[in-house]
């Protein structure tokens, strides 16, 4: 067991916890944040992206014990009173359809757009498909995904 | 299982000299092979370790710490003879997964489909390695001894992946079942330095087509003086004992065959084109 203190969406956390408990296994199990989702389990499928310090990250793929003192946001984190602009556009485009993979598209998205603003880069409809690669949605309802992330985009 | 977080070099190597410790930098190897079986009972994270993350170039040699991401490599201002190594970063896993992976965690995992490795060894890597009797340099083709086995003696850690400097510039392609996120089939490094528009030296590598990944001597050789019209040519004629390839579930050994030599020859051209933004 090993404690630890991390900022899970803009919060002060502490808890013991084993080490080898998975972020993901964290959040859920620990925080009860469930809105990040386990689907392959073995860092393929993207459903359980969040972002720590500012970068995406499978959370099924990090400990958290290695996260001390990180700052972590999950889906819970990303509305403030209203909804993110990226959590409308996918309402809007209707980006989803049995949502199981949207938390951790959603999560991907803007790290997508946050990225490609800094950068000063065109975010172009190719450039998404692209980077959404580590996202896998098993409903094969990208055409609308990505035209969310084209729209939040222009919106961010 | 106890995580151990060292922040000096000095301190990982006392740990890993008590034995027992599966060494952990990026964690996208090493986390998806828990659920496989009993968690290892010690794991050493080596990504706190002060000085082990990131590129520089000193004395004629460029060294990639063993810290340092796919992410890192990708960001990183480097010349046209990383262009191979930049496009195989893009190639491994996802962002999420480049953005945690590391380089020389890909050469340590030695899977035969490792993305990093065919790419390297066009790039004539050393691997750097610290231990007990202190620090030594073992040639990337050495380093790499089989499937999933490195040249790793107990109490040693890699620090460090080492690029000799020199012109050219390198290519890297990869072939899978589709475009993203998938195992390769086959796959091709390569660095190319021209001269007046021929081949001055080919170094040229596959993965995925043997047990290890392997440098093509032959080819090497009979590219010399090549100029872009001869390289289908010659590739096309060329014998290729290096390549081992086995059938599975991705190809057959048939297929693997055919689809190398066709991505050794466009990597060729790919490394003599005029430079470009990678």
């Amino acid at each position: 067991m090993t404690n630890i203190t991390l900022t899970v969406n803009g919060k002060s956390v502490s808890r013991d916890i084993p080490d080898e408990t998975l972020l993901s296994e964290f959040l859920r199990e620990h925080l009860r944040l469930t809105g990040t989702h386990v689907g392959c389990d073995t860092s393929q499928c993207g459903a359980c992206v969040v972002h720590v310090d500012g970068k995406a990250a499978k959370s099924c793929t990090t400990l958290a014990v290695a996260l001390d003192g990180a700052q972590v946001t999950t889906i819970e984190g990303l509305a403030n009173g209203d909804l993110h602009p990226m959590q409308e556009a996918f309402t809007e485009h209707h980006g989803l359809q049995c949502g199981f993979c949207t938390p951790g598209m959603i999560m991907a998205s803007v790290d997508i757009v946050n990225r490609y603003k800094a950068e000063g880069r065109t975010l172009t409809e190719k450039a998404i498909r692209h980077e959404l690669e580590g996202n896998i949605c098993r409903c094969t309802g990208y055409h609308n995904i990505v035209k969310a992330v084209e729209s939040a985009a222009a919106k961010m | 299982m106890t995580l151990y977080r060292p922040d000096s070099l000095d301190s990982a190597l006392s740990l890993l000299g008590k034995g027992g410790m599966t060494v952990l930098a990026g964690g996208t190897d090493v986390y998806p092979g828990l659920r496989d079986g009993a968690p290892p009972a010690h794991l050493l994270d080596i990504s706190g370790i002060a000085g082990l993350r990131g590129i520089a170039r000193a004395g004629g040699q460029w060294r990639i710490g063993a810290a340092t991401t796919w992410t890192d490599v990708i960001r990183a201002d480097l010349p046209p003879l990383f262009d191979g190594l930049k496009l195989a970063a893009r190639e491994v896993g996802s962002v999420q997964i480049q953005n945690s992976g590391t380089v020389a965690g890909n050469l340590c995992n030695a899977s035969p489909a490792a993305d990093g490795v065919p790419v390297l060894m066009a790039l004539d890597a050393l691997v750097e390695v610290q231990g007990p009797g202190g620090s030594r340099q073992v040639p990337l083709t050495d380093f790499i001894a089989g499937p999933r086995a490195v040249a790793l003696d107990p109490g040693e850690l890699v620090t460090a992946v080492l690029i000799p400097d020199g012109p050219g510039q390198g290519a890297f392609l990869k072939l899978g079942a589709r475009r993203y996120l998938v195992i390769s089939i086959a796959m091709v490094g390569a660095v190319i330095a021209t001269r007046s528009g021929r081949i001055d030296r080919a170094r040229v590598a596959v993965g995925s087509c043997g047990p290890v990944a392997r440098r093509l001597t032959g080819v090497e050789t009979a590219l010399t003086g090549a100029a872009p019209g001869d390289v289908a040519r010659l590739v096309a004629a060329a014998d290729l004992p290096e390549l081992a390839p086995i059938d599975d579930v991705r190809a057959t050994a048939t297929y693997r065959n055919d689809a190398a030599r066709t991505l050794i020859a466009r990597a060729i051209l790919m490394a003599m084109e005029a430079p470009h933004v990678a």
